[in-house]
C-alpha cells in the first residue's frame, strides 16, 4: 500500500513538474475538415520525413470546429492552418477579424469527387440526377404534372424511372452536419430539381423555397444517415446489395473489387471524368493560413510549398494516388503564386 | 393430496422441496449461462479482432541492390537528394522492358514511399556507403503487400483488382529470384502515425497512451477514493451530502465529449496549457474517470460490515484510525474494481480527445507530458477511417495491441484486489 | 535545478522532516519517562512534521509554476526595443514563441535578427535565475517548516489530533472537486445553450415531436425543415438504453451471483478478470461487430418472420451495447456481493432455505445500494455511447417505439453537431449545447428517483 502511494505520488510529480513547462511550440498546427485531412496528412509526412523540420501536427476537427479554433487569434496557442471541405463564410471571417487575424490566406487543393456506389454483385445504377432529385428529395413534384409538390410517393428505383431496378431505395449517405452531404445536395439534387421548368422558375422569384424544395431530403427511412465513416459504408453495401452509398471518391477508388460507382448523366464516376469536369458531383477542397504566422512558425514556409508544389497536387503528385482531383493547370499555377505571395482573403 | 392425513403436509413439503431444489439447479444453471455467454461474446469478438489482425504482423520486403551513387547524393545537401530517385533507377533496371509513363507508374508502385526514406536515414547515419553498392530489403507497398498476404485474389476481374496483370507478373519474377518476402514487421512496433500503412506504427499512440493513462491514474485514483472515504465516512449526512451523491451519479452519465468542452475552457482556455498533450488528455479523462471510482468506491466502503468499524472503534481507535486502518484495506477490492473499470473506459475514449485537439495526425513520438500525442483508440478510429485497405489490418493489430495493454494493466490491479481481498 | 529534480529533492526533505519529527517525539519521550507519556504515537509526530514541510512547499511550488512564465515573459519583453513592445498583444506573443523556439534550439525559418537572439538569451539567464531562486525559497522554507515544528514537539503535543485534521481537510478538498466538475460542466454548456434558445424557442426544443437539423451549412443556402424538437432524440436515448440495460443487468447479475457463491475460487479468479475486458475493447470494434454482424443478422431473421427491420435498428445497437456494459454490472455487483458477510448466509442456509433462496431474499437485498451504483454506472456508460450507435443505428431521428427502427441517442447527436462543417455559430452547432444541457437535466431527474428508490427498498443489514 505505502509502496504504491509513493509510485502514484512519484507520477503525478513528474505530472505536476511537466504540466507547468508550457513549452514554445516548434511545429507547424492545422485542424479542420476530416475530408482534407487524408490529404493534408499526406503532405505533413512527406514533409516531416524529408525536411529537418517537425512533421506538422494535423487535427481532425470538422470544417466548422477548425474555423473556430483558427479565428480565435494570433499567436501559438491557436493553429496556423484550417483545413476546410467548403469556403470559409462570412461570419467567419468577421470572427477573424474581430480576433485580429487579419491576413487569411485561402488556398483551394483540389476537387473531392462525391460518388453514389452499390455493390458490384449487382449491375451498376445509370443514374440522371433528375433520378437521384426525385428518389431522395422530401417532396417531389406531383408524377401527374401539376406544378405542386407531394411528399415523396416514390419506394422503389423503378418508381422513380422505369429504366432502373425494381429496388427498394435505400441510401446511405452523410447527416446533415456533414459538407459531403452539403455538396451533395447542392450539386446533385438541385441540379436535378432543375430539371422541372417550374421549380428552376421559382429560383428567380422565390430563392428559398427553390432552396428548400431541392435541399431536403427525405426521411422516411429511404436516406439512412450513416454516419462520417465511409469504410463503414462501403462494408454494408456489401452486406447488403440493394443499397446505394454516398461518398468521397477515395473510398471508391481504394475498394474498386467490391463496389462500383454509379453513372450520373451518363458519366462514370473515374478519376479522369471527374477531373476533366465531366462528371457533375464533384466540389472544391480548402485550407486557410494565417499570414502573420508563416515566418515565425518553424517550418511553415516549406510545408506550404511542400503542399502547392507539383509533385504533391499536379496531375501526377502523390496527392492524386490518394484520390485528390487536380484543379486544372492554370488554375494550379494561379494557387501556387497565390501561396507564395501569400495573397489574403477580401469578402 | 386434498385428504387431510397427517402425511399428506409432509408429502406436500417434499413436493415442495423438490420443486425448490428444481429452482435451485435452475438458478444455478443460469448463472452459469450468464457467464458463458459474456465469455462466448468476448470469444467471437477476440477471435475476429486476431483473426484481422494478426497479419499485420507480417510485412512484405523487396530486395534491391542500391547503387548509392555519389553523383546522386552530393555530400553537403544529403536531405535534399533525390532518394526516390535511387530506388526508382533501381526498378528500372531490374525491369529494363518496362516503357511508357503509366508501366512505369505500376512499377514504381510495387515499392512503398519508405523505401526512399529508408535510404535516406542509411545514407544519413552512414555517409561511407556513398558510392557503393548495396543490398536493401525495402518494404513492399500496401497493394503488393494485400496481395502476397492474400488479400487480394489473383482471380478477380484485372479492372477490379488493385493489382493490374503486368504487376502481377513482377511480382512473380520478383519471387523466383527471392527478392520478395514476408518479415517480421518491426516497423509497427518502432514507428508513429503514417498515411502509408506500409510505413504506420502503433509506438507513437502507445507512448500517448501510456503518459496520458499515468496522469489519469496518478490523479483520479488518489482523489477519487480520497473523495469516496469522505462522502461515506466523515461527511454528515444530510441535504448536502445528498446533492453531493446525486450530483457524482450524474456526472457518470454526462456524455464524455461534454468533458472535453469542459477541458478545452479550463485547462487550455483558462490554464493555457497546450493544445493535444498526453498531460490535458489525462486531466480530462481524471474528470471522465472519477464518478465511476467515486461510485464504486463508494459502494465498496458501503459493504463493509458494521461490526468491523464498531470493533475498532470499541478498542478505541479513532475514525480516521478505523477507516485507514480496516475499513479503507477491507473496500479496497471494490475500489480497485472501479479503477479497473474507470481506466478501462478512459483507454477506449475517444470523444473527449477531439475538443482538446488529440484527434490528430503525430508522426513524432512524445517523450513528454507536454509533446503532441494521441492515444491508442484515436489512433485506431483514425486508421478505421482510412480509405486504404491495408489499414484494416493494421486496425485489428492496434486493437489487439490495445487489449494486450488492458490486460497486463489488469492483472496488476486483479493481483492488489486478491491481495486485499477477504471473506467474512 | 530542474522541476522534477527540485520535487524530488522536496520529497526527500518531507521523509527527513517526517523521520526528525519521529526522533523528536522518542525523545521527548525518553527524557519524561517512557513511550506511554507521548500523547500520539511516534509516527503521528513525524507525518506532522513532513505535512507542515510538505504542504506549504508543494502549494507554493504549483502558484510558482503557473506564475513564473507571465512574470518571465513581462521582464522579456521589457527588455525588447520599444518598437517592439507597441506591438499588440497577441503579435508580442509570436515574438515571444519565436524567442523561446531560439532557446530551445529547435530550427527556425528564416534568418533571426540580434535584438531577438539577445533577448532569447535575457530569457534563458532569467528562467536559470528563476529556477535556483525557486529552489532556494523551497528549500529554506521547508527545512524552515521542520526546525519550527521539531522545536515545539513535546509529549503533550495533540499530534493525532492535528494530523487527522489535516487529512480531513485534504479529504473535503477532493470531494468538492467533484462539485467544482459539475459547475464547470453547466457553466461549459449554458451560455451556448443560452444562445440556441435565443434561435429555437425552448418550447420548440422541449416538446417539438421532430428532429431534423437539415439547415443550412452556408448562409447564401436555406436548408428547410430545420426543425429541433429534442423528444424524438430522448426517446431514442431511452430505447437504446432500456435495450442495453435489459441484455447486460440479468446477465451482469446472473453472472455476479454464479462467480461469487456458486463458482470455484479458481473459475472466479479467471472469469472475472475476463469479463473486465469487454469493458476495455473499443468501441469501434463493438461499432463494427454491431453494424456487419449483428444488424444483418437481426434483419433476416426478422424477414424471416415477416417483421419489416430496417438495416440500421435500435435493437442492433442496444443488444451490443448491452454485452459491452456487462462488466459494470456484473464486476461491481460481484464485489458487492462478495462483501456481505457470511454470517448472514449461514444464517438464512440454517433455517433451511435453499442456496437460490439466500441469495435471492437475503444477500441481494443486502448488497442492493452497491449492485444499484453498479447498473446506473452502466445506465450512464449506455447513455454516453456513440460510436456503436452511429454504426449500428443510424443518425435519422424517428420517433416510435419499435426496435426495429432506426433511432439516434442525445449524445450521438451532440458529437455528430460537434464535429459537423457547418459554422460555429449555427443552431446547429449551438443545438449540441442545448441538447448537453437537457440530458443533464434529465439524467439528474432519473439519478434523484433512483436515490429515493434505493432508500425505500434498502435492507440495512446489522
Amino acid at each position: 500500500m505505502k509502496r504504491k502511494l509513493a509510485a502514484i505520488a512519484a507520477a503525478a510529480i513528474f505530472a505536476v513538474s511537466a504540466g507547468s513547462a508550457n513549452a514554445a511550440r516548434d511545429y507547424v498546427s492545422v485542424v479542420g475538415s476530416s475530408t482534407v485531412y487524408p490529404f493534408a496528412t499526406v503532405v505533413a509526412e512527406q514533409f516531416g520525413k524529408t525536411t529537418k523540420f517537425k512533421t506538422p501536427k494535423i487535427e481532425s476537427t470538422g470544417s466548422g470546429g477548425g474555423m473556430k479554433l483558427f479565428c480565435s487569434g494570433i499567436g501559438i496557442q491557436h493553429p496556423d492552418m484550417t483545413n476546410s471541405s467548403r469556403r470559409i463564410k462570412k461570419s467567419e471571417f468577421d470572427q477573424c477579424q474581430a480576433n485580429g487575424v487579419q491576413d487569411v490566406v485561402e488556398v483551394k487543393i483540389g476537387y473531392d469527387g462525391i460518388v453514389l456506389a452499390n455493390s458490384k454483385k449487382t449491375a451498376p445504377f445509370q443514374l440522371t440526377r433528375k433520378d437521384i432529385f426525385l428518389a431522395l428529395a422530401k417532396d417531389v413534384p406531383d408524377p401527374s404534372g401539376a406544378e405542386k409538390l407531394i411528399p415523396n410517393p416514390y419506394k422503389t428505383w423503378h418508381d422513380v424511372n422505369p429504366s432502373l431496378p425494381d429496388t427498394k431505395i435505400e441510401v446511405l449517405g452523410p447527416p446533415p452536419t456533414s459538407g459531403t452531404r452539403d455538396a451533395f445536395v447542392e450539386l446533385a439534387m438541385e441540379g436535378g430539381g432543375k430539371n422541372f421548368p417550374w421549380i428552376k422558375a421559382m429560383k428567380k422569384v422565390d430563392k428559398k423555397r427553390y432552396k428548400a424544395i431541392c435541399h431536403t431530403v427525405r426521411e422516411d427511412g429511404a436516406y439512412i444517415e450513416a454516419g462520417e465513416n465511409d469504410n463503414l459504408i462501403v462494408q454494408k453495401l456489401e452486406a447488403n446489395p440493394n443499397a446505394v452509398g454516398i461518398f468521397g471518391f477515395s473510398f471508391l477508388d481504394q475498394n474498386s473489387d467490391f463496389i462500383q460507382g454509379s453513372f450520373i448523366d451518363g458519366v462514370e464516376p473515374t478519376f479522369e471524368e471527374i477531373a476533366d469536369g465531366k462528371y457533375p458531383v464533384s466540389r472544391p477542397l480548402y485550407f486557410y493560413v494565417k499570414k502573420s504566422h508563416v515566418d515565425i512558425i518553424p517550418g511553415m514556409e516549406g510545408f506550404l510549398e511542400e503542399f502547392s508544389s507539383e509533385k504533391a497536387w499536379g496531375e501526377e503528385g502523390y496527392l492524386t494516388d490518394r484520390g485528390l482531383i487536380p484543379m486544372p493547370d492554370a488554375e494550379r499555377k494561379q494557387m501556387h503564386d497565390d501561396v507564395k505571395q501569400l495573397r489574403p482573403l477580401e469578402m | 393430496m386434498n385428504n387431510k392425513t397427517p402425511d399428506s403436509s409432509r408429502q406436500l413439503i417434499q413436493k415442495k422441496l423438490a420443486r425448490r431444489y428444481r429452482t435451485e439447479k435452475w438458478f444455478r444453471r443460469l448463472g452459469a449461462m450468464a457467464v458463458l455467454i459474456s465469455i462466448a461474446f468476448l470469444g467471437i469478438l477476440l477471435v475476429t479482432i486476431v483473426g484481422k489482425g494478426s497479419s499485420a504482423f507480417q510485412q512484405t520486403f523487396v530486395k534491391l541492390d542500391i547503387h548509392f551513387d555519389a553523383e546522386v547524393l552530393d555530400v553537403k545537401n544529403l536531405s535534399r537528394a533525390n532518394y526516390p530517385g535511387l530506388v526508382k533507377s533501381n526498378l528500372r533496371s531490374l525491369f529494363p522492358e518496362v516503357k511508357g509513363r503509366r508501366d512505369k507508374k505500376k512499377l514504381y508502385n510495387l515499392v512503398s514511399n519508405g523505401a526512399a526514406f529508408q535510404l535516406q536515414d542509411m545514407v544519413m547515419g552512414d555517409t561511407s556507403i556513398i558510392g557503393r553498392t548495396k543490398s536493401v530489403w525495402v518494404p513492399a507497398s500496401d497493394d503488393v503487400d494485400l496481395f502476397f498476404k492474400g488479400k487480394i485474389s489473383r482471380d478477380v476481374v484485372e479492372s477490379n483488382r488493385r493489382i493490374k496483370d503486368i504487376q502481377l507478373k513482377w511480382i512473380d519474377r520478383l519471387q523466383t529470384e527471392n527478392r520478395i518476402e514476408k518479415r517480421l514487421n518491426t516497423t509497427f512496433f518502432t514507428a508513429g502515425d503514417s498515411r502509408d500503412p506500409e510505413l504506420a506504427g502503433i509506438r507513437g499512440a502507445l507512448s500517448g497512451t501510456i503518459l496520458t493513462l499515468i496522469v489519469t491514474l496518478a490523479l483520479s485514483f488518489p482523489i477519487g477514493v480520497a473523495t469516496a472515504v469522505y462522502l461515506e465516512e466523515f461527511a454528515p449526512k444530510n441535504k448536502w451530502t445528498d446533492i453531493i451523491e446525486v450530483n457524482i451519479n450524474n456526472l457518470a452519465a454526462v456524455p464524455s465529449i461534454v468533458f472535453g468542452l469542459l477541458g478545452l475552457a479550463v485547462y487550455i482556455n483558462f490554464f493555457g496549457l497546450p493544445r493535444s498533450v498526453p498531460l490535458v488528455g489525462g486531466l480530462v479523462l481524471t474528470l471522465m474517470t472519477l464518478p465511476t471510482i467515486i461510485i464504486s468506491g463508494r459502494a465498496a466502503l458501503k459493504a463493509v460490515p458494521p461490526s468491523i468499524r464498531e470493533a475498532a472503534l470499541g478498542i478505541g481507535a479513532s475514525r480516521m484510525q478505523m477507516v485507514m486502518h480496516h475499513v479503507l484495506p477491507l473496500a479496497m477490492p471494490g475500489m480497485l474494481t472501479g479503477t479497473i473499470i474507470g481506466m478501462a473506459q478512459a483507454l477506449g475514449e475517444t470523444a473527449p480527445l477531439l475538443t482538446i485537439g488529440m484527434v490528430a495526425f503525430i508522426v513524432d513520438i512524445p517523450g513528454s507530458f507536454i509533446d503532441p500525442a494521441t492515444v491508442m483508440p484515436v489512433q485506431i478510429y483514425l486508421w478505421a477511417d482510412s480509405p486504404e485497405r491495408a489499414f484494416v489490418e493494421k486496425t485489428s493489430a492496434a486493437i489487439m495491441i490495445l487489449l494486450l495493454f488492458l490486460i497486463s494493466m489488469n492483472a496488476v490491479a486483479v493481483f492488489l484486489r486478491k491481495k486485499f481481498e477477504k471473506s467474512w | 535545478m530542474s522541476s522534477s529534480l527540485l520535487l524530488i529533492v522536496l520529497l526527500v526533505l518531507t521523509l527527513v522532516g517526517y523521520i526528525l519529527g519521529r526522533r523528536r517525539a522518542v525523545a521527548m519521550a525518553g527524557v519524561a519517562g517512557g513511550s506511554a507519556t507521548l500523547h500520539s504515537r511516534p509516527a503521528y509526530y513525524g507525518l506532522l512534521t513532513a505535512l507542515w514541510c510538505g504542504l506549504p512547499t508543494f502549494v507554493l511550488f504549483l502558484i510558482w509554476q503557473f506564475t513564473e512564465p507571465a512574470i518571465i515573459k513581462g521582464l522579456v519583453v521589457a527588455g525588447l526595443p520599444p518598437e517592439m513592445q507597441k506591438l499588440p498583444a497577441n503579435r508580442l506573443g509570436l515574438v515571444f514563441n519565436e524567442i523561446r523556439i531560439l532557446t530551445g534550439g529547435s530550427l527556425v525559418s528564416g534568418t533571426r535578427d540580434a535584438v531577438i537572439q539577445a533577448a532569447a538569451d535575457h530569457y534563458l539567464h532569467l528562467k536559470n535565475l528563476g529556477s535556483w531562486i525557486r529552489g532556494g525559497t523551497l528549500f529554506v522554507l521547508g527545512l524552515g517548516a521542520i526546525s519550527i515544528l521539531c522545536s515545539r514537539i513535546t509529549t503533550e503535543m495533540r499530534a493525532r489530533n492535528r494530523v487527522e485534521k489535516i487529512s480531513r481537510m485534504i479529504l473535503l478538498f477532493c470531494s468538492t472537486i467533484a462539485i467544482f466538475t459539475t459547475v464547470g460542466i453547466i457553466l461549459s454548456v449554458l451560455f451556448e445553450a443560452l444562445r440556441f434558445f435565443q434561435t429555437i424557442p425552448l418550447t420548440d426544443f422541449l416538446f417539438g415531436l421532430k428532429w431534423s437539423p437539415q439547415m443550412a451549412i452556408r448562409a447564401d443556402q436555406v436548408g428547410s425543415s430545420g426543425a429541433f424538437g429534442a423528444v424524438p432524440v430522448l426517446a431514442g436515448t431511452m430505447m437504446i438504453t432500456a435495450i442495453a440495460m435489459s441484455v447486460a443487468v440479468p446477465i451482469g447479475l446472473m453472472a455476479a451471483v454464479y462467480l461469487s457463491e456458486y463458482a470455484t475460487k479458481k473459475v472466479r479468479t479467471v472469469a472475472k478478470p475476463l469479463l473486465e475486458i469487454l469493458a476495455g475493447i473499443p468501441t469501434v470494434v463493438y461499432g463494427f461487430f454491431a453494424a456487419l454482424t449483428v444488424a444483418p443478422f437481426i434483419r433476416e431473421s426478422g424477414g424471416l418472420l415477416g417483421l419489416d427491420v430496417s438495416s440500421e435498428s435500435a435493437i442492433a445497437a442496444g443488444l451490443v451495447m448491452g454485452i459491452m456494459i456487462i462488466p459494470f454490472v456484473s464486476s461491481l455487483s460481484d464485489d458487492v456481493i462478495h462483501a456481505v458477510p457470511q454470517a448472514m448466509r449461514d444464517a438464512s442456509l440454517g433455517l433451511g432455505a435453499t442456496h437460490s433462496e439466500t441469495i435471492r431474499l437475503v444477500v441481494l437485498p443486502a448488497a442492493l445500494p452497491g449492485i444499484v451504483g453498479g447498473v446506473l454506472l452502466a445506465v450512464s456508460r449506455a447513455i454516453g455511447e456513440t460510436m456503436i450507435v452511429v454504426m449500428a443505428a443510424g443518425l435519422s431521428a424517428n420517433l416510435t417505439a419499435n426496435p426495429l427502427k432506426a433511432v439516434t441517442t442525445v449524445t450521438v447527436q451532440i458529437v455528430t453537431l460537434l464535429v459537423g462543417d457547418q459554422e460555429f455559430d449555427s443552431p446547429k452547432t449551438l443545438a449540441a449545447f442545448a441538447l448537453g444541457l437537457l440530458l443533464f437535466v434529465v439524467t439528474l431527474i432519473l439519478n434523484v428517483i433512483a436515490l429515493v428508490v434505493v432508500r425505500k427498498y434498502r435492507e440495512q443489514y446489522e
